[in-house]
């Protein structure tokens, strides 16, 4: 005897079986392509923007995000019982989809059959096990989610719908098996290959044929009914994110990473910059809130909610997805605090995680950039005199741009006014240059420098702010200005190469200014010394130390670079243990997004927060790679009263004191 | 309504100053340029004036070379309507009364309701241009400002005197009023403004044109502060500090004594 099974087993194959389940099928599709078809419009009243260049990489990025779960799978508890939960759900609907095709297809037209023999078994076996499986990690997130509760985790009437309805189906998919296995499979090799439904079977197999028939054909009709549901409701539950999480991977930014749309500020025709309404965004800003699914992993890692402040990106994005539907002449800030959005760092942490690819820094920036450009209103005073500041001296300080770089005195460094030969162009920002605590890096820079046998030059007085802080805050006018004044300068030398000691210059200069017309090599001076270090030229005598490394959010999400300073520690003699929160998860200092020119009025204090991080460490020192951060922790730390166990420096620091000689 | 506000435009007082060749003035080379910070006051109530009437026209008037353009750009994207430049390359060699007397001649037949001006400048001090402005036109000034209401041709305003008290006096328009720090907080232009700014009307007219009088001040040297003893910060255990402290008063002072 050939392995199979009957398909429609006692119900029947009929017109009286096929007429209502197919049309109950193309209602429940009529249903959710009309619904989604609807919300299409709700995401048009955004602005055209183009998310289908570079189609074949970016179907090759879904198909991936989407089959491997590799988004999801960043967290791993839910992470894994979400993909697995996928996995056997998916292997179930390909299952069924191989039925359809035999039964109502090849069988039907051409009398093939190929679910059969050992194809069958192993089909039956699969199946059964894909099906336990996904019943296993649904009943598991359902504790996580009703038992366990993690703090943030919102439960609303969907989610009760939706593990209903999919508990519901896969339950009553194996009861279906069972009791046809009691009638037709009981005691015969077959059953094995089914183990589940042996299992079931064994539950069942005491009633009479009678009674099971029954049963059977009541329980499949209801199996059929559940699923219809399930598939018309998609569109308006959260269901939908299993075609709007896919879609959003086919959408996704491909980079550079956060990169800031260039704003068009000789635009005549403008009479609005950043955004107000819902239709100032793009149509990917709505269909972002469509795509999110409450996971609330951006939440949990955004330093502004974690510190009580309330910004929490999830809900931003929902709000925008709120305003969308229901009101969408609503300016924005009517339904989001205006606090949230001043409040972000845009450390890029929620973005980072978020398993459906939202974009939830820019849509801040495009706020506030509203807020500025628009209202000239600013999160305090203070921001509004570092503006001003910024464009009498080119410096957030307000300090005399002619005293830019008396910090070079005495050192083996030239302005680019006295000679041009250069190997490189520090670009020292303004923290290094006017800051004394930050001066140390830029003169442990230069003497590593030397030391290698690089020459350097400065701009000094001909620098200026590189706009980050400012662009940050919304003030994309000062940024261009800014901008486009050291794009003048570093063009007008001829320069080939740029080196930063601040990653938000680095960021800025490697990506921003290149939509100005700054076509130059950039770099960090981590990676730049770490080849150095390589290539020999820079020589490092280790000395043994304990530390803690901070990864900061423009050197590591914004630029994925994580490895070189480490290996400039390790060549440093660094004993390093990490903090819990590293590398990709690390936490922000608070002075990214121009916060470092707003006072933290709100909530506890994040750099306190990243400081205890450090200590719980007990490593002595904790390392950065950034002005901004250096400036952070040297209050955080004090903040925190952690002065007498940790100290915070600057990884340049670190290498000047072992710089072989 | 009619009208002015008066500005000039000064170094940052952060920036690097040199006193000059001659001695008479600081040298122009590394220097910052912004709006005097007491004229960003008067130009702030001049524009909250314009918003408060509606119908009224607010012209802004800087002395000085083609750089005080710029700063009189902010003044237009702050919200007035029209720049009026007074060329003069050689403004700082000018005393208040010659300055008075050029905001005078430009003023006098034009028929301004309310003139304002900062208090002082922050680089000359001298606190005196917008008072000889008001007597030269014959109009009278209320000084140093710190609240400001304006209602059917009167104004009604609060002054600040010396040791913290205010004085509140009121008058009748023409008139001419110098604004003072805790005014009002100066506006950020908005983008749109300083796009509109930039199409704005500025008329420049040659300093001779308006004929101004002769200085009657003559500035004799301008030198540095002399350095005087530098303050002394003790650091350490309190109790070494406390010792430290007698031992410095008995040393170098009679407090002990």
């Amino acid at each position: 005897m050939e392995y199979t099974r009957e398909i429609y087993w006692n119900v029947g194959h009929g017109a009286a079986t096929l007429v209502p389940m197919y049309l109950l099928s193309f209602v429940a599709i009529a249903v959710l392509i009309y619904v989604f078809s609807r919300r299409i419009k709700m995401y048009k009243q955004g602005q055209p923007l183009n998310r289908t260049d570079q189609l074949p990489q970016r179907v090759a990025g879904m198909i991936k995000s989407v089959l491997l779960q590799s988004k999801i799978l960043n967290v791993r508890g839910p992470g894994i019982a979400h993909a697995l939960f996928f996995w056997g759900f998916f292997v179930l609907f390909l299952g069924t989809c191989l039925i359809f095709v035999q039964a109502d297809f090849t069988d039907l037209f051409f009398g093939v059959k190929f679910l059969k023999g050992t194809f069958y078994l192993f089909f039956s076996l699969i199946l059964d096990i894909a099906g336990l499986v996904a019943i296993v990690m649904l009943i598991g997130l359902l504790i996580r989610r009703y038992e366990i509760r993690p703090a943030g985790l919102e439960n609303s009437g969907d989610d009760i719908i939706m593990n209903g309805l999919l508990l519901t189906i896969l339950i009553s998919g194996f009861v279906i098996e069972g009791i046809r296995m009691a009638v037709t499979e009981l005691g015969t090799p077959l059953a094995l290959w089914s183990p589940v439904g042996l299992g079931v079977a064994k539950i069942f197999a005491s009633l009479d044929e009678a009674t099971l028939l029954g049963l059977h054909s009541n329980l499949w009709w209801i199996h059929l009914i559940v699923v219809i549901a399930f598939i018309a409701i998609i569109p308006v539950t959260k269901f939908r994110h299993m075609f709007t999480t896919s879609a959003n991977y086919l959408f996704t930014d491909l980079g550079p990473k956060g990169l800031v749309p260039t704003l068009d500020m000789e635009d005549e025709e403008a009479e609005s910059f950043g955004v107000a309404q819902i239709t100032d965004m793009s149509w990917k800003d709505i269909f972002d809130a469509d795509a999110c699914t409450s996971c609330k992993r951006c939440q949990d890692r955004c330093p502004a909610w974690v510190t009580d402040k309330p910004l929490s990106p999830m809900k931003i994005v929902q709000q925008i997805g709120e305003i969308a539907e229901i009101s969408p002449t609503t300016p924005l800030l009517d339904k989001i605090d205006k606090d949230a959005i001043w409040a972000c760092t845009t450390c890029r942490a929620c973005q980072e995680i978020c398993p459906a690819n939202i974009e939830h820094v820019n849509k801040i920036i495009d706020m506030r950039r509203n807020l500025v450009l628009m209202e000239g209103e600013f999160p305090g005073e203070e921001v509004m005199t570092a503006m001003e500041n910024t464009e009498v001296n080119g410096n957030p300080f307000g300090l005399a741009f002619a005293s830019r770089g008396d910090w070079t005195e005495g050192l083996p460094v030239v302005t680019l006014g006295e000679n041009r030969e250069v190997d490189i162009l520090y670009f020292v920002g303004c923290y290094a240059s006017f800051d004394k605590r930050n001066q140390a890096i830029a003169k442990a820079f230069i003497q590593l420098c030397d030391a290698a046998g690089v020459r350097v030059g400065i701009l000094g007085k001909e620098e200026k702010c590189c706009g980050e802080p400012m662009r940050k805050m919304g003030n994309e006018y000062l940024y261009q200005m800014q901008a486009g004044e050291n794009i003048e300068q570093i063009k007008g030398y001829g320069i080939k190469q740029i080196v930063t000691t601040c990653p938000h210059c680095f960021n800025t200069l490697n990506k921003d200014y290149r939509d100005l017309g700054l076509d130059v090599e950039v770099s960090h001076y981590t990676e730049y010394l770490a080849e150095l270090l390589q290539q020999g030229r820079l020589k490092i005598t280790p000395q043994t130390f304990d530390c803690t490394y901070h990864d900061s959010c423009y050197l590591g999400r914004y630029n994925d670079i994580y490895q070189a300073p480490r290996d400039l520690l390790v060549a440093a003699g660094a004993q390093l243990t990490e903090m819990e929160k590293h590398s990709a998860e690390s936490f922000c200092c608070s002075a990214g997004g121009g916060r470092i020119l707003a006072d933290e009025n709100i909530g506890t204090r994040i750099s306190k927060k990243r400081a205890q991080m450090a200590a719980e460490t007990g490593a002595p020192t904790l390392i950065s790679n950034c002005p901004f951060c250096l400036t952070m922790f040297e209050d955080g730390i004090k903040g925190a009263e952690l002065d007498e166990q940790l100290q915070p420096k600057d990884l340049a620091e670190i290498l000047i004191e072992r710089l072989a000689r | 309504m009619k009208i002015l506000v008066c500005i000039k435009q000064v170094p940052d007082m952060e920036s690097k100053f040199k006193v000059n060749a001659a001695g008479s003035w600081y040298e122009e080379t590394d220097l910052a340029w912004r709006m005097n910070e007491y004229d960003e006051y008067a130009v702030e109530q001049a524009v909250q004036l314009k918003q408060q009437v509606g119908e009224a026209d607010l012209t802004v008037l800087c002395i000085g070379s083609d750089r005080v353009k710029e700063t009189m750009k902010k003044a237009l994207a702050m919200g007035c309507d029209r720049g009026a430049h007074i060329a003069d390359d050689e403004s700082y060699l000018k005393d208040p009364y010659a300055i008075a007397s050029l905001i005078a001649g430009f003023a006098k037949d034009k028929g301004f309701d309310l003139i304002f001006t900062g208090m002082q400048s922050q680089d000359r001090g001298s606190a005196q241009v917008g008072v000889l402005v008001a007597e030269m036109l014959g109009i009278p000034s209320l000084t140093t400002l710190v609240e400001f209401s304006y209602a059917d041709g009167t104004i009604n305003a609060k002054r600040e005197l010396e040791g913290g008290i205010k004085a509140k006096i009121s008058c009748t328009t023409p008139a001419l009023v110098t604004c003072q720090l805790g005014l009002n907080t100066p506006r950020y232009p908005t983008l749109p403004n300083i796009m509109k700014a930039k199409k704005k009307e500025m008329i420049s007219t040659p300093v001779a044109e308006l004929s101004p009088e002769a200085s009657l001040l003559e500035v004799i040297q301008v030198a540095p502060p002399e350095k005087k003893g530098g303050g002394l910060i003790l650091e350490g255990d309190p109790a070494d500090l406390a010792d430290q402290l007698i031992k410095i008063l008995k040393e170098k002072t009679t407090a002990l004594a």
